[in-house]
């Protein structure tokens, strides 16, 4: 299912007001120093009023069917109002790992909670390192002798691991790494909240100690299912980066058309005119690339791994770009605890780094175009 | 005009299959094989040049005469009155085909004079001209640029004197592509010292072959003379070949200008194409030893990243002009990354290869770099400087104030 133009700006129309009255700057600080780090009353009303949670998971499984254009357009308002929610973590990770493992019985079981907004969910790759590269995976998971499996090892990075319901886990059997899912009630599991750069976004670190595991698609092919949700989350990131460096940019332009020094406006010397010029930039390759590569993505095209590639590099350059240069034109007001300047800041370097880094998207992309 | 696009371009395809051939893909180079130009700027020899300019001419004369000369032109004029949509879908399904580089006619001519003429000439310049360059027949220049007034086009302090039925200009231009070759010049003038700059400006067509025109090539750093000064001795013009009000030649630069800007972001086939090519430029990287190098494959990423993604924003622009309506900031984003995407390429390039771009070896695909290289500094400057076009970016569509300008 694919919506048409109007229908898009609809869409964006009604996430954009719904983050205007549930996100605004108070609502991101309030949360960003409680416990969850998000507001589930908020989190209801995001799946009652505007079936986010289900917008991209098949009708079949309780969705609405949706494609990678409309999650983005959700993705950037998201990114623009810094909100604090599960969706990134439960939509964008999980359930396309879900979707990824083509293990119909699990998609079953868990999707349709997730797109009526009962269930969250979280999917646990990187350990120590950060990496997402299949071949660093230590956690293991063996056979418990009863046709289950038991899993062991160490998480870190997980978004909302201390929250999350269901925990999708790669971890390594005989026949490489695989997708298994956790219950967090599961005993053996111990959540750890990490003190993270961007506090918008919750991280931890998880144990598992022989906790009891179910196969998700089949055994051994955990690698093929990181590559496809890394591709997906990657250009659902992008949307949310875009988003935030364009609120980045509005931010500037405003504040240079406003603010007045030496008698006149700051935005009529070039040197400012030209930085907020750069962001303009910056801000409309991120779009662009964002947004020609979810296309790709529900258009189902071959060159969808490489526009992914490119929007991945693109959006998280863009982003850091924009928030740097938009402390710099605010002066000292951008640099201070109550200026939101320094939230997308935060945001923005952590997500640029969430999988990984520049040296590693770089090489990526040089792969996927055969280099 | 409700021409459907799928027949349109049928009709294009059908045409182009009886008068070209289908193109071979530049972008996928087989190391060491055809022809290694990286030219940007054209440094052929006087003979080579006006043997192209002919070629330009006659394809230019074939494409009119089946009807893909002037797409979006009105009938009157010998144009077809289809739309912009079907103007690019032409230039796509062209692409596909090998066949004479127009630029001479349609990046200054066609892209530019030619909607100013329509937009602002009398009926009879229009009925004069417009057939005449849409066929092939006449070739355009701009003569808008001078020694004092380059980015600050207002500036411009050719005079035009009232002299009865005619005006008489004199001055100096700069700048002026293929001024060589043309038949006519759309000069801005100033009509009245005493007015603030941009109300005592008045916009002339100049017949190139009037007394007192003098081209003279001008060098540019690349070796060759893309480029001319033009001097206006006393040149006399007829007043009815003055494009809009007398000092009001502004408006009418705004319209070439607008159009100029539409014009050189669109550019990016022809042999640069190679120049971003991720085939090509791995290529480059095997052939120079230079594979594994984890810096040059980083900055490789970065330009490839940058190159894409531009390309994105284009074909975005054009989706937004095919669903009819007006596209954002797309072109001008478009136009400054171009220029930086080779730039960078160039730089990129130049550090595979080391020494052999300070000096030919003989060696395929090496020394001819330095065509592009060369030609990188142009691209910051032409069609706007980047500064002018931050600038535009900033002002139109950030709404940042306007500088204090005199």
């Amino acid at each position: 299912m694919s919506a048409d133009e109007s229908e898009l700006r609809e869409l964006r129309l009604s996430v954009r007001e719904f983050m205007a009255a549930k996100s605004p700057e108070e609502a991101v600080r309030k949360l960003m120093e409680s416990e969850p780090r998000f507001d589930p009353a908020v989190w209801a009303q995001a799946a009652d009023q505007l079936r986010l949670p289900g917008l991209v998971i098949p009708e079949e499984y309780g969705g609405d069917g949706f494609g990678l254009v409309e999650l983005g357009v959700v993705m950037e308002e998201m990114g623009r109002a810094l909100l604090c929610a599960p969706f990134f973590a439960t939509v964008v990770l999980a359930a396309q790992a879900l979707l990824a493992s083509g293990d119909s019985e699990a998609c079953a079981r868990h999707l349709p909670g997730i797109a009526a907004g009962r269930t969250t969910a979280t999917l646990a790759v990187a350990e120590e390192g950060g990496s997402w590269d299949p071949a660093l995976i230590s956690a293991r998971a063996v056979p418990d002798g009863n046709g289950g499996w038991r899993l062991s090892g160490r998480k870190s990075f997980v978004i909302d691991g201390t929250t999350a319901d269901l925990i999708l886990v790669i971890a390594r059997t005989v026949a490489g790494p695989s997708l298994f899912a956790v219950d967090r009630t599961a005993g053996g599991v111990a959540a750890e909240a990490l003190e993270t750069l961007d506090a918008t976004r919750a991280m931890a670190r998880l144990t598992f100690d022989s906790v009891p595991a179910t196969p998700v698609g089949p055994d051994g092919l955990g690698g093929r299912i990181m590559a496809r949700v890394l591709d997906i989350a990657s250009v659902g990131l992008a949307a949310e980066q875009a988003g935030g460096a364009r609120t980045c940019l509005e931010m500037s332009a405003d504040h240079a058309r406003t603010r007045q020094q030496f008698g006149r406006p700051i935005g009529s010397f070039q040197a400012v005119k030209h930085k907020c010029a750069d962001m303009l930039v910056q801000v409309e390759l991120a779009e662009a690339s964002a947004r020609e590569a979810a296309r790709l993505a529900a258009a189902d095209a071959p060159d969808f791994p490489v526009a992914a590639a490119v929007a991945h590099a693109c959006c998280s350059r863009a982003y850091m770009f924009a928030t740097m240069e938009n402390i710099q034109v605010h002066g000292g007001i951008g640099f201070t605890w109550e200026h939101p300047a320094h939230l997308y800041f935060r945001r923005a370097k952590s997500s640029q780094l969430l999988f990984g880094g520049p040296a590693i998207y770089h090489e990526r992309l040089l792969d996927r175009l055969g280099i | 005009m409700d021409y459907d696009t799928q027949d349109f371009a049928a009709e294009a395809r059908r045409f182009l299959d009886a008068h070209a051939e289908r193109a071979p893909d530049r972008t996928a180079v087989t190391w060491g094989e055809g022809d290694d130009s990286m030219a940007y700027f054209s440094s052929l020899p006087p003979e080579q040049e006006t043997e192209q300019v002919r070629r330009a001419r006659e394809w230019q004369r074939v494409r009119h005469e089946n009807g893909f000369g002037w797409i979006t032109g009105p009938h009157e004029y010998g144009g077809r009155g289809l739309t912009p949509v079907h103007d690019l879908l032409y230039d796509a399904v062209e692409s596909e085909y090998e066949v004479p580089d127009t630029g001479v006619l349609s990046v200054v001519g066609l892209g530019m004079i030619g909607p100013t003429i329509l937009a602002h000439a009398q009926p009879h310049i229009k009925e004069r001209w417009l057939p005449a360059m849409y066929r092939g027949d006449a070739v355009a220049c701009q003569l808008f640029s001078e020694p004092g007034a380059g980015s600050d086009l207002a500036s411009v302090a050719t005079r035009a004197v009232r002299a009865g039925d005619d005006w008489v200009l004199n001055g100096q231009k700069v700048w002026t592509s293929v001024a060589q070759h043309s038949q006519i010049g759309l000069a801005l003038t100033r009509t009245n010292p005493n007015a603030p700059k941009h109300k005592g400006i008045t916009a002339f067509l100049v017949p190139m072959d009037a007394p007192g025109v003098e081209v003279r090539p001008l060098r540019q750093m690349t070796g060759g003379a893309d480029f001319n000064e033009v001097f206006l001795t006393d040149v006399r013009v007829p007043d009815d070949h003055r494009l809009g009000e007398v000092d009001g030649g502004w408006t009418v630069a705004l319209t070439t200008l607008m159009n100029e800007r539409n014009t050189v972001g669109s550019e990016g086939a022809g042999p640069v194409a190679a120049a971003l090519s991720p085939d090509h430029l791995s290529a480059l990287m095997r052939a120079t030893w230079t594979w594994d190098d984890r810096a040059l494959r980083g900055r490789l990423a970065e330009l490839l990243v940058d190159a894409m993604a531009t390309g994105y924003l284009n074909a975005r622009a054009q989706r937004t002009l095919r669903a009819g309506a007006a596209p954002g900031p797309e072109r001008s984003v478009a136009k400054l990354m171009y220029g930086q995407n080779l730039t960078c390429a160039a730089h990129f390039v130049s550090e595979c290869l080391g020494p052999r771009i300070i000096a030919d070896t003989g060696q395929w695909g090496t020394y001819a770099w330095s065509e592009l290289l060369l030609a990188t500094p142009a691209l910051r400057i032409l069609g706007g400087t980047e500064e002018i076009m931050k600038n535009i970016l900033a002002e139109r569509v950030l709404g940042l104030p306007k500088e204090a300008r005199a």
